[in-house]
């Protein structure tokens, strides 16, 4: 087992990276909420047992890489599926009740320029949701997509 | 501080949280494995103190004082998941006077199917239910069945009583848990609790030699 307590540097966000960004490289690919975890094992796509035993304070992000001796794996997000909420109006009331809505319901959120993604788990949270929005549903588009979801780091909980 | 590694029990009210935890932790002593167990309820705190009694007391597996019972209060998923803070000052306690540990035990109060564990509250999540509730239950979903680390069917000796077929289980858990393990257990007998027990030390424990062999050792 290869025991992982930090990852070298993320592939989007550091430089030196490059070479890492073809299809070739071996990938520890994982959910959103396995993202979140300090502890794991898991298999890389070759076959490759990992033991996540992070740092304090340390938390694997989309694009993170790991070192095994000279080769590098890179961490992979798997996409899930969100809804998008895209507000047609800029009317106050509308985005706390928006907020009040989606935070009921104890979702994650990010927000993306007018658009505010949550996840969900099938598409027939589409309807749910749709009812719940109906006092402003004439303001909102709606869609469902598969994403690579990135919580808003907001509403962390953390440990002293 | 030194991080113990943390497992969070949940499942409904009557699955068989406490019994799993009851014949869980003489495994893991068995193997030399020092564990402690937070057992959350809304009001009572009985579940704690029959653990306490059954582990510690009677048995000796633990020191009693490492048996903590947490009356919430609340929404049991509020205090495992929005607001672990009871939870993390308790396990703030123990992990500053019981760095001797290798595990910490969390269990929750009986809950939906909805029910996570935060991330900052336990690295790995059980949920558990029984074919009492009929074999639809997996099938079903919700994210404490689809989401956690290991789901855990109990009471399988009662599946004929109840007319669950374990089959009809067995394949919804599958697809459901998209290749996550699952496993069939009965508490009354054992079958099957070991394979929890390795599961625990494979996936959180990572294989690791208990602390007190290594403090023999030295």
């Amino acid at each position: 087992m290869l025991e992982v307590n930090s990852p070298i540097g993320n592939i989007f966000l550091d430089e030196g990276f490059d070479d890492l960004k073809s299809k070739n490289v071996e990938r520890l690919v994982i959910s959103r909420m396995e993202l979140e975890k300090r502890i794991l094992r898991r298999k890389t796509d070759r076959g490759t047992d990992i033991g996540l035993k992070l740092d304090p304070g340390i938390r694997l992000r989309h694009g993170d890489v790991i070192k095994n001796g000279d080769t590098k794996i890179v961490v992979e997000q798997l996409p899930e599926k969100v809804i998008s909420v895209r507000l047609k109006t800029k009317n106050m009331d509308v985005m706390i009740l928006l907020g009040h809505i989606i935070g009921n319901r104890h979702r994650p959120i990010s927000i993306q320029k007018e658009e505010i993604l949550f996840p969900i788990q099938a598409d027939s949270e589409k309807e749910v949701f749709t009812k719940l929005f109906q006092s402003i549903i004439n303001y909102i588009e709606m869609t469902v997509e598969e994403k690579i979801f990135s919580p808003h780091s907001g509403a962390d909980i953390h440990e002293h | 501080m030194t991080h113990i590694p943390r497992i969070g029990i949940g499942g409904p009210v009557g699955s068989g949280k406490s019994m799993l935890i009851e014949r869980l932790v003489p495994m893991l002593a068995e193997k030399g494995y020092s564990v402690s167990i937070i057992s959350n309820d809304v009001i009572s705190k009985e579940d704690a103190d029959r653990i306490r009694d059954n582990l510690a007391t009677k048995r000796g597996l633990l020191p009693e004082n490492l048996v903590i019972g947490l009356a919430t209060g609340g929404c049991p998923h509020t205090a495992i998941r929005e607001d672990p803070s009871m939870n993390l000052a308790v396990i703030e306690e123990i992990e500053s006077k019981h760095t001797e540990l290798d595990l910490i035990i969390i269990e929750s109060g009986g809950d939906n199917i909805t029910t996570t564990f935060s991330p900052i509250l336990a690295d790995y999540s059980m949920y558990i239910i029984d074919v009492a509730g009929g074999d639809k239950y997996p099938r079903k979903g919700g994210l404490g069945i689809e989401s956690c680390d290991l789901l855990v069917i109990n009471k399988i000796d009662l599946a004929m009583m109840v007319g669950a077929d374990l089959d009809i289980m067995r394949t919804d858990a599958k697809k459901i848990r998209n290749e996550k393990p699952f496993e069939f257990i009965n508490c009354k007998t054992d079958e099957g609790v070991m394979k929890i027990a390795e599961h625990i030390i494979r996936d959180v424990l990572l294989d690791s030699v208990p602390k007190s062999a290594i403090a023999q050792k030295v």
